[in-house]
């Protein structure tokens, strides 16, 4: 063996010094780049009242949630809520309570009588504290410029369901996708375990032309199914649980959920041809659900539980805009707006409104459990809701076709969800056909039911 | 120069293995200190205590996290929990948020700080059927703020109701998912049921 001369050993030193400080600098770019802190410490919760019968009394519940104390007792909070009557004016505080029981939210104020039954309705925000730290808040995040609006239900047109008959489901008319698991084109991808559960597609859209997309996140891509065969368009994302939504030109929309190393949900945009477009953070921590308004794409956010612009003119929005922009009910090109409350265990309220009026509204009761809306959108002149109906071992999801004198047409949808999908992504609207995703042990697919079949 | 690249890859190497042993500090600072017994347990203590696990990543088995808002090991290997990663499970979260005893015949309330490292005996499944002197369970349609909807794999406590009828979820689902507040619509799948703690103050 050569014993070593100086130039070796002093570029064997050179070299572990240049290597140390390189690690050090990687490592700490990466715990760097790693996650944003982002908990302000404080945070909150609302059910917004949006639609109100006649004498209803009206109490605004919140919860106020802060950084645990180390006595194990829930936070000194406190707020005001700012409301009016009707949707325009100055707001008037009224200071929150603090009651015994947190069960629906600890804090509260009771409306006057005046305010929960004006002709107009009303609105308002919220600004919460921390006691402790002195952190505040707005619920809704837009405040005065874009507060709750809550309306009157008028005189709504009343829907007894009754009890719902299990096993009387419809079939599909037509099975438009069918891919088994899998990488391949044609194929969709399945993540998860048998212990911990399966995700697969999460969900998909449909243009008026019946071409499907479906967001294969597993598989990093967008399939388009029509008859025609199966294209698939690769897209950069996450691989979590996303909605998607498709633009009329085209561009693709994915919602992605947070993660373990971006604890904030982000919006991404990509061209058709799956070239990223924008990414954007959404304005509030949770999403519903994602789907694209007059201006572009939308998202129904908690905790400010209302529907706020994620993009205005092709561009992304601040999240200060998304705030400024958010409204009680889901925008349509129609320029109608349609508001969704689910009441208690049994109850359902849907309204049309034009501006700020309502244009008509529905009461729909249930002697079996509703669960969440999948779906609630115009349909020429009447309005199409896709609701889940459950006991505590079953479900079924009702469909029901909407005009002011009723039900017009009402059938029931077999869940076959055997994988995961996003959570309120199950049904898309497109002509007179309603779409379903679903999921089998051997692959997924893509129903569709005819909206026109009579009963 | 064949020195210096060899020198420098090894050094590289090295430096970037100490710097995540750094990463894996936290725990260091986990602890088994013994819980304090409560006499109260309100829902809002327990959004407050779910909230802030926030961000702070999943291990399955786990228990131990701090309020750094970063999971500090988010890659360890899924499903061993001697990997050491931070943050609770779906059950070791309910199991810490609802302030339970390692004993399952023990229904008091015992407050478990962040860093204490303990996941409790219970299994999602055992949460679901309404196992130990704590639990039960509730019809779905009734659960309200902190009680839970339970599968045999996963277990979520609700945050908060919301608007079209689905509810807001404090979960540690995945390793991947880490824990955070998802919208879900537990409530409805016939796969999971409606689970309670006895013994809420208010």
């Amino acid at each position: 063996m050569r014993r070593p001369g100086i130039r070796s050993l002093a570029g064997g030193a050179a070299g572990i010094v240049a290597g140390v400080i390189g690690g050090i600098a990687l490592t700490s770019i990466s715990v760097a780049s790693g996650p944003t802190p982002a908990v302000p410490g404080l945070d909150a919760a609302h059910a917004p009242p949006l639609l109100t019968r006649p004498g209803e009394p009206v109490t605004l519940r919140y919860a106020i949630v802060c950084a645990p104390r180390d006595d194990g007792l829930p936070c000194e909070g406190s707020g005001s809520v700012y409301v009016r009557a009707g949707q325009t004016g100055l707001f008037r505080q009224l200071r929150l309570r603090r009651g015994a029981e947190s069960r629906e939210g600890r804090y509260y104020v009771e409306l006057p009588r005046e305010l929960a039954s004006s002709r107009d309705g009303f609105s308002y925000y919220a600004v919460l504290r921390d006691g402790t730290t002195g952190a505040a808040m707005t619920v809704p995040a837009g405040g005065e410029a874009a507060p709750q609006r809550s309306f009157p239900l008028g005189d709504a047109t009343e829907v007894d369901l009754g009890v719902h008959a299990f096993s009387a489901d419809r079939a599909p008319v037509e099975r438009v996708v069918a891919a088994p698991w899998g990488s391949d084109p044609g194929e969709a991808g399945l993540a998860g375990s048998r212990e911990l559960g399966f995700g697969g597609p999460s969900s998909f859209d449909v243009t008026p032309e019946g071409t499907v997309a479906v967001l294969d996140q597993v598989n990093g891509r967008v399939e388009l199914w029509s008859h025609g065969g199966v294209k698939p368009t690769n897209v950069e994302v996450s691989g979590g649980l996303a909605d998607f939504a498709l633009e009329p030109g085209g561009a693709m929309d994915v919602l992605e959920p947070p993660s373990r190393t971006s604890p904030a949900p982000v919006l991404r945009s990509f061209r058709r041809d799956g070239a990223p477009r924008w990414a954007q953070r959404l304005s509030d921590r949770t999403w519903a659900k994602l789907a694209v308004g007059p201006a572009g794409p939308i998202v129904q956010q908690q905790p400010s539980e209302q529907w706020l612009p994620l993009a205005g003119r092709g561009a992304a929005l601040s999240r200060a805009a998304q705030a400024a922009g958010g409204r009680p009910g889901r925008p349509f090109t129609n320029g109608r707006e349609v508001l969704v409350e689910r009441v208690g265990a049994g109850e359902l309220r849907l309204a049309e409104l034009v501006g700020n009026a309502v244009l008509r509204s529905w009461r729909i009761t249930s002697v079996t459990s509703l669960g969440e809306v999948q779906l609630a959108e115009p349909y020429g002149d009447r309005l199409v809701v896709v609701m889940k109906t459950y006991t505590d071992d079953r479900s079924d999801y009702a469909v029901l076709v909407l005009d002011r004198a009723g039900v017009e047409a009402e059938f029931a949808v077999e869940p076959l969800e055997w994988a995961e999908s996003a959570p309120l992504a199950r049904f898309r609207l497109a002509g007179s056909s309603l779409y379903r995703l679903g999921s089998a042990r051997t692959g997924l697919f893509v129903d569709r039911f005819d909206l026109e079949v009579s009963r | 120069m064949k020195a210096f690249l060899a020198a420098f890859g090894l050094a590289i190497v090295l430096a970037g293995a100490a710097g995540a042993q750094a990463y894996h500090r936290f725990w260091a600072n986990c602890n088994y200190d013994a819980p304090t017994f409560m006499t109260t347990m309100t829902r809002d203590a327990a959004q407050d205590y779910a909230n802030a696990a926030r961000y702070e990543g999943y291990q399955w088995g786990g228990g131990c996290w701090n309020y750094d808002d970063a999971d500090s090991y988010p890659y360890d290997a899924p499903g061993d929990p001697s990997t050491h990663g931070e943050g609770g499970d779906c059950s070791g979260l309910a199991f810490k948020t609802w302030r339970e005893s390692t004993d399952d015949w023990r229904d008091g309330r015992y407050y478990w700080r962040a860093l204490r490292n303990v996941h409790g005996p219970y299994t999602a499944g055992d949460f679901k059927n309404g196992f130990g002197a704590p639990n039960h369970v509730v019809a779905k349609s009734s659960a309200g703020v902190m009680d839970g909807f339970a599968s045999s794999t996963h277990i979520g406590l609700i945050f908060f109701r919301s608007l079209y009828g689905g509810d807001q979820i404090v979960e540690a689902k995945c390793e991947a998912c880490g824990t955070n507040i998802f919208y879900r619509t537990y409530r409805s799948d016939p796969s999971y049921g409606g689970v309670a703690r006895w013994g809420w103050t208010g």
